[in-house]
């Protein structure tokens, strides 16, 4: 039809539209590495026993990793706002609040079987290593996005 | 029993009713923030990131390596 011949975004340069085209047919090949490389830093970080050096160094140096690039520069994918509002936050603060009162109390209790803390909650499940090895691989892409937002 | 219920049951809500600020939050118009955006607006400062870092770090500290 004659409508072929029209260009359809006259105000780009042909090349343009192909370069754009073979970026995104690109092998996403650096995301997958990256991935593959978390994973299994989780799965040999789960396999450590608690309470050794061992489980203590894989805890911290992801934390070095992030603390230096926080440390260094600020988030700068999605701008920080300038403001939020008060009200609107307070919800947050409320339900925060009593999640730590609710922790803090089963806690004074030390967290026996009728009123368990958290973590005593979550602990029994973290001994099985693909769930532990789940929840580091959750940790460190937190960690990742609270530096990268 | 009962206690224990009541207990798992009192974690459960607040962490539910966390899930539904955040929907709330991401609604157009909202005036609640986002988990993301309030997390962005305390970490402006650098005290702001150190402090949520280091709440991150206890975090992975008390449910991984002990």
């Amino acid at each position: 039809m004659a409508a072929d011949d029209v260009p359809r975004w006259p105000d780009r340069p042909p090349g343009r539209i192909r370069v754009r085209v073979r970026a995104r047919g690109r092998p996403p090949g650096r995301k997958v590495l990256i991935g593959a490389g978390l994973v299994a830093y989780s799965w040999i970080a789960a396999g450590t026993v608690p309470f050794t050096r061992n489980a203590l160094l894989a805890v911290l140096l992801p934390g070095a990793v992030v603390a230096a690039l926080a440390y260094g520069r600020p988030a700068r994918r999605i701008p920080s706002p300038e403001r939020i509002d008060v009200a609107g936050f307070s919800y947050w603060a409320v339900c925060i609040i009593a999640l730590v009162e609710w922790e803090a109390a089963a806690f004074r209790d030390n967290s026996l079987w009728w009123h368990p803390s958290l973590t005593a909650l979550i602990d029994p499940m973290l001994d099985v290593r693909p769930v532990k090895a789940a929840g580091i691989l959750v940790w460190l892409l937190s960690g990742w996005a609270l530096v990268r937002r | 029993m009962v206690t224990r219920v009541l207990t798992i049951a009192g974690f459960a809500a607040i962490i539910l009713a966390l899930f539904v600020l955040e929907f709330l939050g991401r609604r157009k118009g909202s005036r609640i923030p986002t988990l993301g955006e309030w997390l962005g607006y305390v970490m402006r400062p650098r005290a702001g990131r150190l402090l949520i870092l280091l709440g991150w770090l206890w975090l992975g500290w008390h449910y991984f390596s002990r």
